[in-house]
């Protein structure tokens, strides 16, 4: 078996236009500066999408990028998709599985893919040549029916594959890509590029081995990654709930503490009886078929396939039961049947869908129900209240979603869009940043997911400052902070509704999570030391590539990353007054739990530690000119000197 | 006598087979009644108290809330606990 040397990056472009493919070799230098994945595809579209250009246009380019540790057995299978949201932002996102890995295998790490097919299209990727193959027969179909076609089709177990549903190709808003049945990402709508450009697969094979540059360090930097991620050893007490039930275990015990977002957010409290009945406990022990893992990951926690075991839809089958869906398809909408939140979840999967986008459209559009903004004239004679009893119209209009039909056509639209059709003050009940759905967190106990929401590239995406809920900061001393370069009042920072130290912690967070999502590692795996010690990966990273960063310069790669992202939507003309929170957020307290609103003069100290924090002016939010050449991005300063002159202006 | 909301949550509930109970005690610390419920749920001990600190196990959290209070985490185990009481044992 040939050997790839792993400090060697390569990058495949498709022109889906003309059909002409090339395969590029990039710039040695950009693995310490960027590093992999999620910070070359940054450079990448920084680099080659201009501003202004039309997302769903012929130039918007479509990267999936891998990264060094991609096919390691450190790197869990995770990569990177982007391109210019049809929202106007940056669109990134992560997702797991095993499709990296077999790229790699393929002899290949990026993928920039232009143009536009004038016939549905796939793209088979095998061992450094790529065909341009006629997807007429998957056109339409859902992606288990794609998977299956496509496995039929290959004839061979280890072909990895990603696709789009129904829902890309309809164009409907924040649609995701999909893979390994389970596997979504790029929730800001790269699945409605995917359609637009009819490029309805990708498929991969390769039989290349990953060479790491020093074995032996690599060894020992793995043995101490994992060490800290045994249960036995692990001094993190999210470590054994985590690894084995994973983040449903979250909402029996949100629920009491008014971090549970219940019929709309209205309410963060849900009754104990109900958040037991969706609970991880109840979906471990009755729903679970099998326990699977992203490429070599030793968490077996969050890919479990489940089925209905009984009742009227005995046998369906899903997976990814993580802490979305419980509450956009639980409390959110005030459902606490398990099964009726298991197929709203695994339809969305089926067709394609984002569930926060659905999850939080629906539970928008049943409060304007029950506000008189919507009647059972709008929503196809659906009584769409909380707690909702018509699971067999829930369901249906999650299909009209996806194909755009009847009322679904105007939740497709997403719930800002949706909500400023509507009118009559329904925007404020639509929970939405930048045109996104926001997440599955409580903004109004913990100021850091208030900030993390409100500044995010991408739109909400807790995953660029996980963890939010960290554990008792008493467990890590000042001095030993210190030495991993995190210079905050720790104790301060980790107060939920305390909004001094917030902007250096989620600083902090952003950084060192774009370093992880560069790797590609998993977020999720950088517990201990309340997952602030990056030293591991550092480790990971040398031994892996050969470059040899100190500390600093390893988490510099990463506020290159953020910059890079932010400048990008500061080219396309976002400005601070864009990092907002949804009208109930800012204005609304949380009844019960006493906790007030994060008002606009809170969010606004918040906003401006965290800009002073990472060097961009206050009344803008731009990178200034000396943070940026300090980074090494000199060209980015110059590309945007034109948005620093009209700002002034 | 003190009644207590105890919740117990992943394999917490798998050690005790139980999600939650109400639960009658005199005990007056988190320490002691940790004690005393692992004669009705063995291994809870072992799991939650080190046996060379007697301090928390750092990989194990407990969030306890007064009557009308909000529950948080505790790390020390000689916090009182009081009649109405929330215990989750994570």
């Amino acid at each position: 078996m040939n050997a790839r040397q792993n400090q060697i990056q390569t990058l495949l472009r498709v022109d889906l236009s003309s059909g002409k493919t090339r395969l590029e070799t990039l710039p040695t230098s950009w693995t310490a500066k960027y590093i992999g994945a999620r910070g070359i595809n940054a450079r990448l579209l920084f680099d080659e999408v201009n501003a202004g250009t039309d997302a769903l246009g012929p130039d918007n380019v479509l990267y999936f990028g891998t990264g060094p540790m991609d096919g390691l057995p450190i790197g869990n299978g995770r990569m990177s998709v982007a391109c210019k949201s049809p929202r106007g932002t940056i669109a990134e996102g992560s997702f797991g599985g095993f499709f990296g890995p077999e790229l790699r295998r393929a002899g290949v790490d990026y993928l920039a893919i232009s143009g536009q097919a004038e016939q549905p299209v796939y793209l088979y990727i095998h061992d450094g040549r790529v065909e341009i193959r006629d997807a007429s027969h998957l056109w339409g179909l859902t992606t288990d029916k794609t998977d299956a076609a496509l496995r039929r089709e290959f004839r061979d177990p280890d072909v990895q594959l990603r696709y789009i549903g129904p829902a890309a190709e309809n164009g409907v808003h924040s649609s995701v890509i999909m893979g390994n049945l389970n596997n979504s990402g790029g929730r800001a709508g790269c699945g409605e590029v995917m359609g637009n450009k009819k490029l309805k697969a990708l498929a991969v094979r390769g039989r290349q081995g990953i060479q790491v540059a020093d074995y032996d360090a690599f060894i020992d930097a793995y043995h101490l990654y994992r060490q800290r991620l045994d249960l036995a050893t692990s001094r993190d007490p999210w470590t054994p709930v985590w690894s084995t039930y994973g983040a449903p275990a979250l909402v029996r015990l949100f629920a009491g503490m008014g971090n549970l977002m219940t019929r709309n957010a209205q309410e963060m409290g849900w009754e104990a009886e109900k958040a037991q009945r969706i609970g991880a406990e109840i979906y471990l022990e009755k729903y679970v078929a099998k326990a699977k893992a992203c490429f070599n990951c030793p968490w077996p926690a969050c890919q479990k396939i489940h089925v209905i075991p009984q009742g009227e839809y005995q046998g369906f089958r899903g997976g990814n039961y993580w802490a979305g869906q419980p509450v956009v398809f639980g409390s959110l909408i005030d459902n606490d049947d398990l099964d009726l939140t298991l197929i709203l979840s695994g339809l969305c999967n089926r067709y394609g869908l984002d569930i926060f986008h659905v999850g939080f459209t629906l539970a928008w559009a049943m409060e304007c129900f029950e506000r008189g903004l919507l009647t059972l004239s709008d929503t196809d004679g659906l009584e769409l209240r909380f707690g909702c009893k018509d699971h067999a119209g829930l369901i249906d209009l999650v299909r009209k979603i996806a194909y755009r039909e009847g009322f679904g056509e105007l939740l497709a639209l997403g719930c800002e869009q949706a909500a400023r059709l509507v009118g009559g003050g329904a925007e404020k009940y639509c929970l939405s940043v930048k045109g996104q759905e926001i997440e599955a967190i409580a903004e109004r106990n913990m100021y850091m997911v208030a900030l993390g929401v409100a500044v995010s590239e991408v739109g909400p995406d807790h995953t660029r400052w996980y963890p939010p809920y960290p554990c008792n900061p008493d467990l890590i001393s000042r001095d030993e902070l210190l030495t991993l370069g995190v210079d905050l009042d720790l104790r301060k920072a980790f107060q939920g509704r305390n909004p001094e130290e917030k902007g250096k912690l989620l600083r902090w967070f952003s950084i060192s999570r774009a370093v992880v999502e560069s790797l590609p590692g998993c977020v999720f795996l950088v517990r201990d030391t309340l997952g602030l010690d990056m030293r591991p990966w550092q480790q990971l990273f040398q031994a892996a590539t050969g470059v040899q960063i100190d500390y600093e310069e390893f988490l510099r790669a990463g506020e290159r990353v953020l910059n890079l992202e932010r400048a990008f939507n500061v080219r396309e003309g976002y400005r601070r007054v864009d990092d907002r929170l949804p009208y109930r957020m800012s204005h609304e307290a949380v009844p019960h739990f006493n906790f007030p609103p994060v008002t606009q003069a809170v969010l606004d100290g918040m906003l401006d530690e965290y800009y002073t924090a990472n060097g961009w002016d206050l009344a803008t939010s731009i990178p200034k000119e000396q943070k940026l050449i300090e980074l090494g991005l000199e060209d980015v300063a110059f590309a945007l000197r034109g948005s620093t002159e009209e700002a002034k202006q | 006598m003190k009644e207590l909301e105890l919740q117990y949550v992943g394999p917490i509930a798998t050690l005790a087979n139980l999600l939650a109970e109400r639960y009658t005690t005199q005990t007056a610390t988190l320490r002691a009644l940790i004690k005393e419920l692992d004669a009705r749920h063995p291994g809870l001990l072992q799991m939650f108290v080190n046996p060379q600190t007697g301090q928390l196990n750092l990989n194990t959290m407990i969030y306890y809330g007064d009557p009308g209070q909000i529950p948080a985490p505790v790390l020390n185990l000689d916090h009182p606990i009081q009649d109405g009481g929330t215990v989750t044992f994570w």
